[in-house]
């Protein structure tokens, strides 16, 4: 069995709409069913017992190694915890080649189950050991170190409940929410409007405490002292007991607690002094340790926190007794589990030292003995959730204290007898503010019950009913793809939105260029939808980067699909017919967002037919009112756009909005057949955004089909009374098109440009000259020097085989260069006469032609 | 003149120094106010003191630009001529020695007190520890100047100066505070530090030097990963070099064959310029520059991308546009045949003049043989910091850095957008963008330029010094992006001065505030209320309580009481208010230890209050009191008088000008404008306690009044307050 072609699907895709890797498997022939192969899948349930059951697929009794593989490598993921449960194997029309595909929660885990799923079926094959045990602890150890940490997990999917798209920046906890100019960004408990100036001013204790002081929060007082004596004069001041702790100093080294007397606050300044130059005395604040949690102006979790403990029982040592608690299963060693192990180390030596214990000391029986002196949940700390608990004066400080510093998410520490009651009646304060808090001990406390942090955070990037989506409008077809994109832009354009597009030409955002290429893939999309300045995409999505990579979003607003033609790319990456390309193509119709719209062609009945398979409504269109989808579709009360006496019309129910056709610049008048259609989706599309009919009619009346607008989309120009349009097209779909178009253009001799792109099948590029030679007078002929794999000359030959049955054609002339063959047609072009470039590099060509017509 | 007190030493004795922080009785801005005791010097004015003109202008030249009360240059040294007291001699000797020390600062004054040779003299400071030691250094130049004795003044200075430049706000931050205070923002340091706050309470904003409290911190960690910051940017269309991490010199090699010679390498954790070696194309030069990235970026990792050939640019951005543009030079020597590169250096480059190493320099100088870079730059044309190039040779020191000649007329409008998208694509509202362009002022498509950097909280001051071109106004464009046109950063603050009820009238115009729906911060004898709740039961009315209000973020208006104790020992706790209030001009006994003897010198205390009062705001003058009636002319605002009698002449004068009182009127306090009653609040209404001193309650009523809080809203607050603070919350 060989995999290759192993690649991350990271959208929504051909198989479903999770992410997933695919790849290709090739099976020997024995490998095509492994019940030839003796005693394979005895060994194989001895090597992973937990594989679920193989059962055939469809009615081919045979199950390949390949399907083998699948199962395994989705079932070792299931058995690491994560949440997968889609997978799928299907031959391809290569003998013994299947694709496989396997669903992922995270990309580097998937690609490692494959691996190691690979590596258990050849254990069984050869009888080799392979170690269960080790490959679930490695996905396991690597699922953990990937996947988000849970307090910008639980963000996460609390943004994910709301419908809120999300992507991670970086293999930290750097996490965009929301696309465009709506997007957001978050790391860990921190997001984007959190200030730099304020985290600085919760590092700064003491200018903390006197902005807190200002707030009217109570706080220990103190100050900062410059030597011993100095640090006994302010304990006096301040009045014992104190706490003696170095200025900014972290996880309570140097700290001294409930000094009560000269000697021991001498002793206590030494002790701070070897940590930090700077040392402080405040009061001691006897009492619990909670932890209030500020979102925005809200308290919206409270917990109190205990350091790690544990409690003697007259007979085992210290040592023992927490090896004991450390076999609560609740005990984790990451942060992933409410609890975490107690860790006995030199800080728990120490503070045991404190105590006047040692590890091998036995308290007696109830004694209850600190392991720690902070009650952080990751040194084996507990968490209580009091969030019910918390006294209103007691949040109203908490909120206070974090709007003084300017947090909008912000762990405030309290130390109080209660917080039940108000700080002032006990004598608490606030210790001390955090930014980016840990979430955890809210998310799953150690006792108690879990708050929605996450969903109190998402509602602070996102106000109640916004999702950080923009407009998303994804378009797919054969032919006329670019044109509809552009003009769908240009149309949300007018509505006053920065417009981000993608085509085949480029990456265009605001108007501006920012990539260049066929720029249709997700890749390009992601850009898009990743720029500040965006407010709406527009989409083209190519079959390639589907089948590559999945979609760039999970759902789009709106779907065009503009037709599924013949002979476009047919033949590669295993889609060889176009129902298979319809399936493709489809997948973009599939992942309309509920409340979307899916934009159809009525007249193409693969286009038709992908109706049914939409979440969101249909908006047919087609020129002929009474076609019949249409017509069923609009008795049902949908949304229809056909053409009717030179109108176009947009109706629903009783509903119906016409736009003549002469006020649409682009479609001639309503002469160029493909244009119609173009203008039909697009006006759809707008209509599904609820765009106004005004906007929707000033947006058409100004897009004009010129160079800026769509190089090589039909680009109309006069030349010495000549009329010349230069387009891209390069399939016999957009040959009929445009033959129809040009046919309906008066002109006393017609004269066409043409050159065959060598990646297509040999039919495809015969057929375009076939229907070129019945309705043009002269055809130029030309090769290039880029000829995608063909040899010199074979394009040229099957362009002219195209020709021989040619009801119209007299004149042929075969060049090489395009140059030379835009001379040839258009330096004898007269008045009153026609030609048609297919230009093959648009840009240069373009250039070319616009030079030759400037000069006249 | 009898000889023998001549001989003896002249003296002068400070007796008390106080720092007022606020607006006082000498001036608007934070002064040091020194007493002082000029002994028998009192009978030896300046020009009785034989030689002592010449000696004191020889120690302090710039005095001759000290204006004084001739209001002409040279008018100081006039007086000294004439003939001035050493009291007032020392305010300016102190002023000099703050310029001196690089602290700017002009106003002084002194005046005689009621003891004989004992003075007040006031002079600026724009810190407290440097005034004061500004003081003490002038008195000690003083006497030796008096006395003809030795004094260092260079030792001097340079204590003062590095006491400035630790004290005092960096260039950066001062260059933005400088702003603000164009606009008439004011300011509050909130730390030692860069730390500032602009506006008070809830309109206030924080800067930290060229960070303000929008700058998103997620947005500085982007901007310190350079590899996320370059695909960020990337993906957007900005033009990066591609590049590449790598963590040992021979990865590095590799990542250079693959992205192409020339490349550059600098260290991934490193700040502008240092470890950067440019345009390497040899895997010597690569391995070497990979040791010095990899030293100055202590053991993280080295980038390694494509060399861009251009100049290195420094593009500023704040909120959405460039606001200013430096590019930088290379630096050459030429060789004499006999200097070293070292000294080369020193001849040829830091002999500039912008050239130091001060902060507020606008260049390094440099140093080779202590330059890691440089030394790197040398070696790779056979060179040492000690080579001795040949007379005539070119020697490249250093290519990068130095961004300092502005150019921000020239930038493209293409090239402006790019580094403005790219500080928003990173999410920084003000952002350094490097740049290496070969023209800024061509198109950035038509040139093969890049962003290399994106740096959160960037320097200014190649902007604001260049060092060649227009220093440009990037504090304003700061200034601008936190405050909309036509904000001030204020908030509606009401003084109460007084001796009759001020405590009582600063709480019952708090409530009124309160009651008509605002946030109110109190500062009063009786308390410091926030938020409809007593914080401190002691008496607040002094400068710390005021600045407790002001640096509140929730707090939306402020009411202060401030006795004429806490003007003289302190100063006001704000700069400008919306209305100040003067129920009375009384000396008390209490003002005596400030040398106010009597309600004429008491005035001058009062009238603090009124002249501090906004173009826009009002102050509200208790008209049965002439001293505080004379202070309306002082008032840059408008004026409400109140008075327990309608017929009173100022009222009706006030009236008939179209202007507003408040009067007491059949019972009932009576609003009136010109000839128009606007509302009558029926004294029958309020509680006995309140009804009995109707004059207490006009002035809260004149006061909420000229906050334009509506009659109505008055009258429901006059009848629910509650003397009480338990019962009232203000």
């Amino acid at each position: 069995m060989e995999v290759t072609r192993i690649r991350a699907l990271r959208g929504p895709n051909l198989w479903s709409h999770h992410t997933a890797i695919q790849s290709i498997v090739t099976c020997s022939q024995q490998e095509r069913s492994i019940a030839t192969i003796d005693g394979f899948e005895t060994r194989l349930r001895e090597r992973f017992p937990e594989l679920s059951a193989l059962q055939p697929t469809g009615h081919d009794d045979h199950i390949s190694l390949a399907r083998v593989l699948e199962l395994v490598a989705l079932g070792l993921q299931a058995q690491a915890g994560c949440p997968v449960t889609f997978s799928r194997t299907t031959p391809t029309l290569e003998p013994h080649t299947y694709q496989v595909v396997v669903e992922y929660s995270e990309e580097e885990v998937g690609r490692k189950a494959l691996d190691l799923a690979l590596e258990a079926c050849e254990s069984a094959l050869n009888d080799t050991p392979f170690d269960l045990a080790a490959a679930l602890s490695a996905l396991r150890e690597l699922d953990e170190d990937v996947r988000l940490g849970p307090s910008t997990g639980a963000i996460v999917d609390a943004a994910v409940r709301r419908g809120i798209p999300y992507s991670r920046m970086t293999s930290g906890s750097m996490v965009r929410f929301g696309w465009g100019s709506k997007q957001r960004r978050i790391q860990a408990a921190e997001i984007d409007a959190t200030s730099a100036i304020s985290e600085a001013i919760a590092q700064d204790k003491q200018l903390t405490k006197r902005l807190l002081a200002s707030a009217g929060v109570p706080v220990p007082a103190g100050r900062a002292v410059s030597d011993a004596e100095d640090a006994w004069a302010a304990a006096q001041e301040i009045g014992l007991p104190v706490v003696v702790k170095p200025l900014d100093g972290n996880q309570g080294k140097g700290v001294t607690v409930n000094i009560t007397g000269r000697e021991q606050l001498l002793k206590a300044y030494a002790v701070a002094s070897q940590f930090r130059d700077r040392i402080l005395v405040e009061r001691y604040m006897p009492g619990n340790d909670y932890r209030l949690l500020v979102v925005g102006d809200k308290l919206v979790a409270a917990a109190r926190r205990e350091p790690p403990t544990v409690v003697g029982d007259g007979k085992r040592s210290i040592s023992q007794l927490v090896d004991q608690v450390n076999q609560d299963p609740r005990r984790g060693s990451g942060h992933s589990t409410s609890l975490t192990k107690i860790r006995f180390d030199d800080i728990a030596r120490g503070c045991l030292a404190s105590q006047g214990l040692s590890a091998e000391s036995v308290p007696t029986k109830g004694q209850r003995v600190y392991l720690r002196n902070n009650a952080n949940l990751s040194t084996g700390g507990s968490a209580t959730d009091v969030t019910d608990d918390v006294h209103p004066d007691v949040a109203a400080r908490a909120v206070a204290a974090a709007h003084m510093v300017g947090l909008d998410i912000c762990g405030v520490d309290v130390v109080t007898d209660s917080i039940l009651r108000p700080l002032e009646q006990q004598g608490g304060g606030v210790v001390e503010v955090n930014a980016a808090p840990g979430l955890r001990m809210h998310l799953a406390p150690s006792f108690g019950k879990g708050r929605p942090v996450g969903e109190a955070i998402v509602s602070t990037l996102f106000k109640n009913g916004q999702n950080g989506r923009i407009p998303v409008v994804a378009v797919t077809g054969t032919n006329g793809k670019t044109t509809t994109v552009r003009l769908i832009a240009h149309l949300l354009k007018a509505n006053g939105m920065r417009v981000g597009m993608t085509n085949t030409d480029g990456v265009y955002v605001n108007g501006h260029c920012i990539d260049t290429g066929d720029c249709s893939g997700p890749k390009s999309a992601r850009s898009v939808l990743l720029h500040p300045d965006v407010d709406a995409a527009v989409l083209e999505t190519a079959r390639g980067g589907v089948l590559r990579e999945g979609l760039a979003f999970d759902y789009c607003d709106v779907a065009v699909v503009t037709n599924v033609g013949s002979g476009d790319h047919l033949g590669l990456n295993y889609i060889t017919t176009v129902d298979e390309l319809a399936v493709l193509k489809r997948v973009i119709v599939q992942n309309v967002a509920p409340g979307g719209v899916a934009v159809l062609n009525a007249a193409d009945p693969n286009v038709a037919s992908m109706a049914e398979k939409t979440r969101g409504s249909v908006t047919f269109f087609a020129l002929d009112k009474h076609h019949p989808v249409m017509a069923t579709h609009r008795a049902q009360g949908n949304a229809v756009v056909y053409v009717e006496n030179g109108n176009l019309v947009a109706a629903k129910g009783s509903f119906q909005h016409h736009i003549p056709l002469d006020r649409i610049p682009v479609t001639l008048g309503g002469a160029i057949g493909f244009q119609i259609e173009n203008v039909m989706s697009s006006v759809a599309a707008a209509w599904a955004l609820k765009l106004d009919w005004s906007t929707i009619e000033a947006g058409l009346a100004s897009f004009s089909n010129d160079l800026d607008n769509a190089a090589g989309r039909f680009n109309l120009f006069q030349h010495r009374g000549a009329t010349v349009i230069a387009d891209y097209g390069h399939n016999p779909d957009a040959m009929a098109a445009l033959v129809k178009a040009v046919e309906r253009l008066p002109a006393s001799r017609r004269v066409v440009v043409i050159s065959g792109a060598g990646d297509r099948r040999d039919q495809d590029i015969r057929q375009q000259t076939e229907i070129l030679g019945d309705a043009f007078d002269e055809v130029v002929l030309f090769e290039d020097q880029c000829q995608r794999g063909r040899a010199d000359g074979e394009v040229i030959a099957l362009l002219r085989a195209g020709l021989t049955n040619a009801r119209r054609t007299r004149t042929t002339h075969e060049i090489q260069g395009e140059f030379l063959a835009i001379d040839t047609a258009m330096n004898p072009l007269k008045s009153g006469e026609l030609c048609l470039i297919l230009v093959d590099q648009v840009e240069a060509a373009m250039a070319h032609i616009a030079a030759k017509v400037a000069a006249g | 003149m009898p000889q023998s007190v001549m001989q003896t030493k002249k003296n002068i004795h400070i007796l008390r120094v106080t720092h007022l922080q606020g607006p006082n009785i000498w001036t608007y801005r934070p002064v040091i106010e020194a007493w002082v005791d000029i002994g028998d010097l009192e009978d030896y004015p300046s020009n009785t003191l034989p030689g002592f003109y010449e000696r004191l202008t020889a120690l302090l030249p710039g005095l001759v630009e000290h204006r004084c009360s001739e209001g002409t240059r040279g008018g100081f040294l006039q007086r000294l001529q004439e003939g001035t007291w050493a009291a007032h001699i020392l305010e300016h000797v102190a002023l000099e020695l703050q310029n001196l020390a690089g602290m700017r600062t002009g106003f002084g004054k002194a005046r005689s007190t009621s003891t004989r040779g004992v003075y007040k003299v006031a002079f600026r400071t724009r810190h407290e520890d440097a005034g004061r030691a500004a003081l003490t250094c002038a008195c000690a130049l003083l006497l030796a100047a008096i006395n003809d004795t030795p004094f260092d003044l260079p030792a001097a200075v340079e204590v003062l100066h590095d006491l400035v430049d630790d004290l005092c706000l960096g260039p950066s931050t001062a260059h933005i505070v400088d702003a603000a205070t164009e606009r008439r923002i004011p300011h509050t340091r909130l730390t030692d530090g860069n730390l500032v706050q602009l506006g008070y309470g809830i309109e206030q904003r924080r800067i930290w030097t060229a960070e303000t409290d929008q700058t998103s911190a997620i947005a500085e960690e982007i901007a310190s990963d350079k590899d996320l910051t370059k695909s960020l940017l990337a993906a957007c269309g900005v033009p990066v070099p591609v590049g590449r991490l790598v963590r040992n010199a021979q990865s590095a090699w590799e990542a250079a064959q693959d992205i192409g010679v020339p490349v550059v390498l600098k260290p991934y954790d490193g700040n502008h310029g240092r470890g950067v070696s440019l345009d390497l194309r040899t895997e010597a030069d690569v391995t070497a520059a990979f040791e010095l990235a990899d030293r100055k970026g202590g053991g993280s990792a080295v980038i390694v991308e494509k060399y861009i050939p251009g100049t290195e640019h420094r593009l500023l951005v704040v909120g959405k546009h460039m606001v200013a543009a430096a590019s930088g030079e290379l630096l050459w020597v030429t060789g004499d045949g006999v200097s070293d590169i070292d000294q080369l250096t020193d001849l040829q480059i830091n002999t500039d003049p912008r050239r130091g190493s001060g902060e507020d320099a606008p260049l390094n100088a440099l140093m080779p043989s202590r330059s890691g870079e440089i030394i790197l730059e040398l070696a790779r044309a056979g060179l040492t910091p000690t080579s001795i190039p040949p007379a005539g040779q070119k020697v490249l020191i250093q290519r990068n850095g130095n961004v300092a000649f502005d150019v921000t007329a020239q930038v493209h409008p293409s090239i402006a957008a790019a580094a403005a998208l790219a500080a928003r694509v990173v999410g920084l509202d003000i952002a350094g963008i490097d740049m290496v362009l070969e023209d800024i002022s061509k198109p950035l498509q038509s040139q093969r330029g890049a962003v290399i950097e994106v740096n959160a909280s960037p320097g200014l001051l190649a902007h604001i010094k260049p060092a060649q071109g227009t220093p440009q106004p990037v504090g304003t464009a700061i200034i601008d992006h936190l405050f909309q046109t036509g904000k001030d950063g204020r908030i509606p603050i009401v003084g109460v001065t007084g001796t009759q009820n001020s405590a009582r009238i600063a709480r019952l115009v708090a409530w009124l505030i309160h009651i008509s729906g605002k946030h109110v911060g109190l500062a009063c004898s009786e308390g410091l209320y926030l938020d409809g709740r007593q914080i401190d039961a002691a008496d607040c009315a002094h400068w710390d309580a005021g600045q407790r209000v002001l640096i509140n973020r929730s707090v939306q208006a402020a009411v202060f009481e401030n006795p004429s104790r806490m003007i003289l020992a302190e100063g006001l706790a704000y700069d400008k208010c919306s209305v100040g209030v003067v129920t009375d001009v009384r000396w008390q006994a209490a003002l005596e230890a400030f040398d106010i003897r009597d309600d004429e010198q008491t005035y001058k205390v009062v009238r603090t209050q009124v002249d501090v009062v906004l173009p826009s705001g009002t102050a509200v003058l208790n008209a049965d009191d002439p001293q505080a009636v004379e202070m309306a002319p002082l008032c840059d605002g408008s004026v409400i008088f109140y008075s327990m009698d309608a017929q009173q002449p100022d009222i009706v004068r006030h009236l008939q000008a179209g202007q507003r009182a408040v009067v007491f009127r059949d019972d009932s306090i009576v609003l009136a404008r010109a000839d128009q009653t606007v509302a009558t609040l029926p004294l029958a209404n309020l509680r006995p306690e309140k009804a009995s001193r109707p004059e207490m309650v006009m002035a809260a009523v004149a006061a909420a009044w000229a906050l334009d809080i509506p009659a109505e809203l008055i009258g429901a607050g006059l009848r629910t307050f509650e003397s009480n603070p338990k019962k009232t919350p203000y």
